[in-house]
């Protein structure tokens, strides 16, 4: 075993990450002793955050790995620069929300901490059971993240079910694996590639059913259909930027881990699960696209609209190639900042509003009109418009699917985003049709509106974040080129030329 | 120096939407004349490069034929699946482009000036307007597809943005939101047509997909189903039927924009399209009559509920989409030239039309035609080149609207029910046309309140007028090799744009008698029925109160259209949210726990009763799979 390099070195993004993690809960713990401002955790974990992030610059166009587990290479780098910066922008972003409603404010934020490692060493693993233990670190934190919300009984229903049926998905996931484990004798992705690659023709059934129950356990994080049933109780229970960190750090780990295992280990038996996953991005796609049309509660509303994205997602792991490979990472990294200026507005205007219905966003084009500006552009952008991230961004994910021969997927993925178009518009008309709340009505003889100022002022630290959200989704529409080399690099350790 | 300069032009207007959008409260008028000069700069541009001035353009002459530059490179898959560059191309169809598109854009903002004073949100009206002019002017001189594909979705946006200026308005907004649906359908159509295009040519580069399809290389039954997808933006973008319900409904924006993006320029984009792509769609031939049946239904439809509408500018919006009609059944007959002369004269006359109303509007607050009458006195420059245009489109010699459709019937000489129903649709035209201009400016006032009121607009509202007035008046002759050769062109429009060989212009004398007397029938009909006293107005309702409903229903496509939405689309969604509902969750966390208090005999319920559902269609999922898994290996 003296082969091995154990340089822990390169682990320095997630050393950071976990130390952080512990001060954060210390810190929080003896904060009367220690005579500390509670006010410095949030300020803490995103000096953290950013520092993780950074630190793992250095290793762009390496190619190393850590005991053979974990590998640094463009690819994790890509994945522990996204997750790092979606833990700052969600810290930044929800500071006032995380004073006021949640309980333990410092667990809080260790758990953001830990759920951010997790989904790094699900990025860079090389083995099965170092994936699964980054999944369950990921997986834990987050169970008690849900369910940290002061005075909301939501939130701790919302924590309940998502603990249980997380648990059953971990379960299937495990099981799954122990068969791919079964079938080829070794944990370690390189060793799987090489025994599947020389026929598996005597370990079929196992296999197969391994494979079903990876997706399962897999398509239960990423809320594929029919494993997404928790999903909308989850979004809806948990406190908003445990959400927003639900739909993207969660959610990015999980097709991280899946584009390292498809692309990997279970490429050589790509004709075993390439119709499974086609067939889960289409019901997946379909029914959140669907549902979303009935949803009254923005947080409902978007975790449909997040189940539809997972479709157009699944869509291209199913077609896996170099090229699609790329697009989705694309496709990831411009969902991931949109979605989180949805998200990040969301939580602006619960913080003045303490609502959030749909129905409760009426009139705020009159009430705050660039609140209203950033939801507009980014519900445009996830609905694919042109010159926003959205559609450049799907539009090169179904291109790169097209090619690979999954035509009619690709249609009913355009026609699903059609109609996603449908859905973000009733929000967008509440916002710019409607009066807002105790607005009165108009003189009927003039028509003419006499109204008192109902304006209200974002927070300066929403306003950064969500501004440069905005820019960010209007920068990725426009050109995104940079993204796309970043991509491209990443993708590429996966497919070497 | 070449062409590739040739983004100035919607470069132009682009910086100035986004000065406008984040200074104009700091500007002095909110920044109304910067985007004026703006364009009055992009209007000179354009005409540089039609009669390439060598200062501007280093080597100097548009060819005729096209030129493709490259500007730069937009996006690269290094992987090599697709490069996208931002590249341009010029030829006579684009400049016939560029011209209408700048000169009525500076009519109208000029016109706005006038008309929008005093209105909130002044500022964003004019950087809207140029934020529509910079992608309509991307989108004509766009070299390939993608590029096309995306200032023709921003050409959409703006047009959103636009009609839901007056967004408080419940019916502007709707109609907004009815525009957007609609015309996506057909751009979700378009996107497809371009990906297949692509599939087969390997290239988004118009030129070169023209090249490969001239050549052979696609495979006839997939090009076809390309094309007709590609056709389907078109029909989106260009109101035609059956995607021309938002048309008439887009008439809640101002009126000015109803000139520029719903006559004038955004709607003729899918015109443009199919007249580019027509070299493809002649290798189709099926695909051509689709698109010729397609107008011709339109054109004639439209038409006919022009008849009854007593919107000023709805009548107005269905003789749009009715002109438009004319215009892709003579693409639909292989002549371009027709096509695009006609929608060069009828976007003169047509902007003129809506600016006419628009002055109507400002001056009595009134749209309805029932309730208008007699302002020839109040408001002589408006109602004499309201006249003009109205003259214009009935088709009557020697303004510009006679010599384009004289073009599309010539093209239709030798099929013959096309041209019978052209015929009809012209006649139809004329009949309309009279009545709305009786109706509004001759007779007895009718609502004597809005009469009293009326005056005639200010010069900076009139001066667009005649400019557009004298345009319509003589934009019709470029079609003579003389006009042509005199203002610098190889020859009349006829050898600048063609299908396959330059023709020059003979006047047929048959052709232009038969048109004339169709045009001068119509009117005769109109004065007869409508000249004289107020209950003339509203008398058709009584002659055949069924045909008269259906047409005023607008053929029920509307409500179709909402029932298919309702019961279709919602449906279904309904059903799959109710099987999502009964197997797991919904009540789950809905805040009834709240109510209940008691949080442990939730938790109970909850446990009994749906965590296991979810599981089970976990379960569900796992076990389907398996099961094909294991029956299919």
């Amino acid at each position: 075993m003296s082969d091995l390099n154990f340089d822990y070195t390169l682990l320095i993004p997630e050393l950071i990450l976990a130390v952080a993690a512990g001060i954060v809960l210390l810190a929080d713990a003896f904060h009367t002793e220690l005579r500390l401002n509670r006010t410095l955790l949030p300020g803490f974990t995103v000096l953290a955050a950013l520092a993780a992030g950074l630190t793992s610059l250095a290793w762009l166009d390496t190619s190393d790995d850590f005991a053979t587990l974990l590998a640094v290479d463009n690819f994790t780098a890509f994945f522990r620069v996204l997750f790092a910066f979606t833990l700052a922008t969600v810290v930044i972003g929800s500071y006032e929300f995380v004073a006021r409603e949640i309980r333990h404010q410092g667990e809080f934020y260790a758990m953001f901490l830990l759920a951010t490692l997790g989904a790094s060493v699900m990025a860079a693993s090389q083995e099965l059971l170092t994936a699964y233990i980054g999944l369950e670190l990921l997986s834990f934190s987050l169970y008690v993240a849900v369910s940290l919300a002061k005075r909301d009984p939501r939130s701790g229903e919302a924590g309940l079910k998502y603990v249980l049926l997380g648990g059953v998905a971990s379960a299937t996931l495990l099981y799954g694996l122990s068969l791919i484990y079964g079938s080829a004798g070794s944990t370690s992705y390189a060793a799987i590639s090489e025994t599947f690659a020389a026929g598996t023709a005597n370990v079929e059934l196992p296999l197969l059913l391994g494979l079903v129950l990876v997706i399962a356990g897999l398509g239960f994080k990423i809320s594929a259909v029919p494993f997404h049933m928790w999903t909308p109780d989850a979004y809806e229970g948990a406190p908003l930027p445990v959400t927003a960190i639900l739909s993207a750090t969660s959610k990015a780990g999980a097709i991280a881990l899946l584009l390292r295992l498809f692309s990997g280990p279970l490429l050589p038996v790509k004709d075993d699960w390439q119709w499974m996953l086609a067939v889960i991005s289409l019901t997946t796609m379909v029914a959140g696209n669907l549902i979303a049309l009935q949803q009254t509660n923005i947080k409902r509303l978007l975790a449909y609209s997040s189940i539809g994205q997972v479709g157009y997602m699944l869509l291209a792991v199913a077609t896996i190639s170099d090229a699609s490979a790329s697009a989705l990472l694309l496709h990831l990294g411009g969902y991931t900042v949109t979605n989180l200026a949805v998200f990040m507005a969301v939580i602006a205007f619960y913080n003045r509003q303490r609502s959030e219905r749909i129905a409760d966003f009426r009139g705020l084009a009159e009430t705050n009109p660039y609140l209203a500006l950033v939801i507009t552009a980014a519900l445009f952008s996830l609905s694919g418009m042109p010159l926003l991230a959205g559609f450049t961004t799907k539009f090169i994910l179904f291109q790169a699917a097209a090619q690979d021969g999954y035509l009619w997927l690709v249609a009913i993925a355009v026609v699903m985003s059609t109609i996603s178009l449908y859905y973000y518009l009733l929000v967008i008309r509440l916002m710019y049709v409607q009066e807002p709340d105790g607005a009165p009505a108009p003189d009927p003889q003039t028509g003419r509106l006499d109204r008192p100022n109902l304006r209200w002022r974002t927070s300066p630290a929403s306003y950064a974040v969500t501004a440069v959200l905005l820019l960010g989704t209007i920068a990725i529409g426009l050109y995104a080129t940079p993204l796309l080399e970043a991509a491209d690099d990443a993708a590429a350790v996966l497919f070497p030329a | 120096m070449g062409m590739e300069q040739v983004v100035l032009l919607p470069a132009i207007p682009a910086a100035i939407f986004v000065v406008l959008a984040l200074f104009s409260p700091l500007l002095p008028r909110r920044g109304d004349w910067l985007a004026v000069v703006g364009m009055a700069v992009v209007v000179v541009l354009a005409l540089a490069v039609a009669f390439h001035f060598q200062d501007f353009f280093g080597h100097g002459e548009f060819d005729p034929s096209g030129e493709n530059a490259r500007a730069f490179e937009w996006l690269n898959l290094s992987n090599g699946l697709f490069q996208i560059d931002l590249s341009t191309y010029v030829d006579a169809i684009t400049v016939v482009m560029l011209l209408v598109v700048s000169i009525v854009a500076l009519m109208v903002m000029i016109y706005s000036v006038g008309y929008m004073r005093g209105e909130a949100r002044y500022g964003w009206y004019f950087g809207a307007l140029s934020f529509f002019t910079a992608s309509m002017l991307l989108l004509v001189t766009a070299g390939n597809l993608m590029v096309l594909y995306f200032a023709w979705e921003a050409v959409g946006l703006a047009s959103f943005l636009l009609i839901g200026f007056y967004w408080e308005r419940r019916s502007a907004a709707e109609a907004a939101k009815k525009a957007f649906i609609t015309t996506r359908i057909g751009d979700v159509g378009l996107l497809i047509g371009i990906i297949l295009l692509w599939r087969e040519a390997g290239t988004f580069d118009i030129q070169q997909i023209i090249e490969f399809a001239e050549g052979g290389g696609f495979d006839q039954r997939y090009l076809t189903v390309a094309m007709l997808f590609l056709f389907m933006g078109a029909v989106g973008k260009s109101a035609q039927f059956p995607l021309h319900v938002w048309l008439p409904d887009a008439m809640e924006g101002p009126t000015p924009v109803s000139a520029l993006i719903h006559a004038a320029t955004m709607v003729v984009a899918g015109v443009y399209l199919v007249a580019r792509m027509l070299p493809v769609f002649d290798v189709v031939l099926v695909a051509r009559d689709v698109v010729l049946y397609t107008g011709l239904i339109t054109a004639f439809m439209a038409a006919t509920m022009g008849l009854v509408a007593s919107d000023i500018k709805r009548v107005l919006a269905y003789s749009t989409v009715s002109q438009l009609g004319f215009m892709f059944v003579a693409l639909g007959l292989g002549s371009p030239t027709a096509a695009m002369f006609h929608l060069f004269t009828h976007a003169f006359f047509k902007a003129l039309l809506f600016l006419g109303s628009g002055s109507v509007i400002h001056a009595t607050h009134q749209q309805e035609i029932e309730q208008l009458g007699g302002l020839w006195r109040k408001q002589p420059l408006t109602t004499w080149t309201f006249v003009i245009g109205s003259l214009a489109l009935a088709g009557v010699i020697p303004l510009a609207g006679f010599w384009s459709k004289d073009e599309i019937l010539h093209a239709a000489n030798h099929n013959l029910p096309v041209f019978v129903t052209l015929a009809v649709t012209a006649g139809l035209t004329a009949i309309y046309t009279t009545r709305l201009v009786l109706l509004t400016f001759f007779g007895e006032p009718r609502n004597h309140h809005a009469y009293e009121h009326a005056h005639e607009s200010p010069p900076i509202m009139t001066l667009p007028l005649l400019v557009l007035a004298a345009l319509a008046a003589v934009a019709g002759f470029v079609i003579y090799e003389g006009v042509g050769q005199a203002l610098g062109f190889a020859g009349g429009i006829g050898q600048l744009i063609f299908a396959h060989e330059p023709e020059v212009f003979h006047f047929d004398r048959d052709l232009a008698t038969f048109a004339l007397a169709v045009s001068l029938g119509g009117i005769g009909i109109g004065l007869v029925y409508w000249w004289g006293t107020a209950e003339r107005a509203t008398r058709a309702r009584g002659w055949a109160p069924e045909l008269h409903a259906l047409l005023v229903n607008r053929y029920y496509f509307d409500d179709l259209y909402q029932s298919l939405i309702n019961y279709v689309v919602l449906g279904a969604g309904s059903v799959i949210a109710v099987f999502d509902k009964r197997v797991v969750n919904e009540t789950g966390v809905d805040g009834g726990a709240q109510t209940v208090g008691w949080f442990g005999l939730r938790l109970k319920f909850l446990q009994t009763g749906r965590i296991p559902n979810y599981a089970l269609a976990m379960a569900g999922g796992i076990v389907t799979l398996s099961l094909v898994a294991f029956y299919t290996s």
